[in-house]
């Protein structure tokens, strides 16, 4: 069997990144539209487990693409402009989780689903404490607001919406993989 | 289910500038304009990104969620944070008491912690900076959504640099939106067929997250197994072995090169005012200290 190397970027990789991106931005329009009573005024975004989601399946980069360009895509589609720190945060969230891509084979196995779970929470907890921290520079806030401001509430709803959803999206993936033998 | 993209064409001067020009622009004001605390400067840039704006020519009715959002934010970011605490300000916003506006004084009960709450002057004028700095930024960047053609993203960072199959990647992404946007609506009505109300979920978060995956996970999966044919299809036509060419073509004109050149000199100027003459800090201006009776 080919070693997995997390660089690779081939024609498999240039189409999942661009459907993850796509996936992405839809579902978090989408979804931010239907009505989710007790959210209260966090931003609910299931939609964060795809970036997560094709890192673990498809590898670092793949993930990166899939949360940067994906953001972009959402928001572009909301009419919010580009903001390219938390951009490139949601890249991040997608970024650290591909590196399960390289110790997964068994995409049911209860390691393989703690592996893409803990390197999810890690993913969220860089990504968004970046992009957090750019409104320091970018707006101007201090440290106490990027954190209890934007950072909690941002980390807490993705680490929920990751470690819930990506498991569920492993095991449907590995029906496919069964299937397709890739 | 309609997703459409805000993108329409508009004729204006601002949509018939290359797309490469315009991010150098937009970088370009930002890098500059968040090197600054002093009003003055604070004002260039946000005159600057407001003719910007309105060359944009964006109806108030596109852009009056957007810009409710932003209004909210900054308010309250301004009004409870920077105006009562001074939060995010040099130390002269954070420690000068000697022009104060208004002070109260309160004891905590039980504890008998004593807190004084107060506005001065000094983190009056931040406010007005830090709202100033953060406008420039959405004026700036929430015409993009509206005035810059999604067919045009991929061969723009081709050309910006990127590599081929990263640009790639980007324009196929915003090929594939229309058509995933249709399969979610078709997922979203097989599902309401057989009893699955959305609009109705009920539980705490965790509960509600996990009724999402009937939704998430059909269009997720559906969707992958549809890319493997784009992926084989693709390799049978040898993606990725010799540089690609682009169905639209970008060409600067001179207006670009004009725009390109006066964002270059914004930058370098604001770099240069800030490092070699060390201004552009923290100003409070004399006429309001006057108006405060100070």
């Amino acid at each position: 069997m080919e070693r997995k190397k997390w660089y690779t970027f081939g024609t498999r990789e240039v189409v999942f990144a661009a459907l993850g991106a796509a996936l992405y931005g839809v579902l978090s329009y989408l979804t931010n539209m239907l009505a989710l009573p007790a959210a209260g005024n966090l931003a609910f975004r299931p939609a964060v487990c795809i970036p997560m989601f094709f890192g673990v399946a498809f590898g670092p980069l793949v993930g990166f693409i899939s949360g940067f360009l994906g953001n972009i895509i959402g928001d572009f589609l909301s009419g919010w402009g580009f903001w390219f720190w938390w951009d490139l945060g949601n890249g991040i969230m997608g970024l650290i989780p591909g590196f399960a891509y390289l110790f997964i084979k068994d995409f049911r196995s209860p390691r393989s689903l703690i592996i893409a779970d803990v390197l999810s929470v890690l993913g969220v907890i860089v990504g968004m404490l970046l992009a957090s921290l750019s409104e320091i520079f970018v707006s101007g806030i201090d440290f106490r607001t990027a954190i209890v401001g934007y950072f909690v509430p941002a980390a807490l709803t993705n680490i929920i919406n990751g470690i819930i959803l990506v498991p569920i999206l492993m095991i449907a993936y590995d029906a496919i993989v069964a299937r397709t033998g890739r | 289910m309609l997703v459409s993209w805000r993108y329409r064409e508009r004729n204006t001067f601002i949509q018939n500038l290359d797309p490469r020009a315009r991010w150098i622009f937009m970088f370009a004001t930002l890098f500059a304009a968040i090197q600054f605390w002093d009003l003055r400067f604070l004002l260039f840039f946000f005159a600057l990104s407001l003719v910007y704006y309105l060359l944009a020519r964006l109806a108030w009715q596109e852009t009056r969620r957007v810009w409710v959002f932003v209004i909210v934010l900054v308010v309250v970011i301004i009004g409870i944070n920077t105006v009562l605490t001074g939060r995010g300000g040099p130390m002269a916003v954070l420690r000068d008491t000697r022009h104060t506006v208004w002070e109260a004084r309160w004891t905590v009960p039980v504890v008998g912690w004593v807190i004084r709450p107060n506005i001065t002057v000094e983190k009056l004028v931040f406010a007005v900076a830090q709202i100033t700095r953060m406008l420039t930024v959405a004026l700036l960047f929430i015409p993009v959504a509206y005035t810059l053609n999604p067919n045009h993203y991929g061969v723009t960072f081709r050309r910006l640099g990127l590599p081929d199959k990263a640009a790639f990647s980007m324009d196929l992404a915003f090929r594939f939106v229309p058509t995933l946007a249709r399969d979610f609506g078709i997922t979203l009505d097989a599902q309401r067929a057989r009893g699955y109300e959305v609009e109705k979920l009920s539980g705490g978060l965790i509960a509600q997250i996990r009724k999402m995956a009937p939704l998430i996970v059909p269009v997720t999966i559906n969707a992958i197994v549809g890319a493997e044919d784009i992926v084989n299809a693709m390799d049978l036509r040898c993606f990725g072995l010799r540089p690609r060419t682009w169905l639209h073509e970008l060409k600067y004109r001179p207006r670009d090169y004009a725009l390109i050149v006066f964002s270059a000199l914004i930058l370098l100027a604001s770099v240069f005012v800030r490092l070699r003459w060390g201004i552009g800090e923290f100003w409070v201006p004399d006429w309001v200290l006057r108006w405060f009776g100070y």
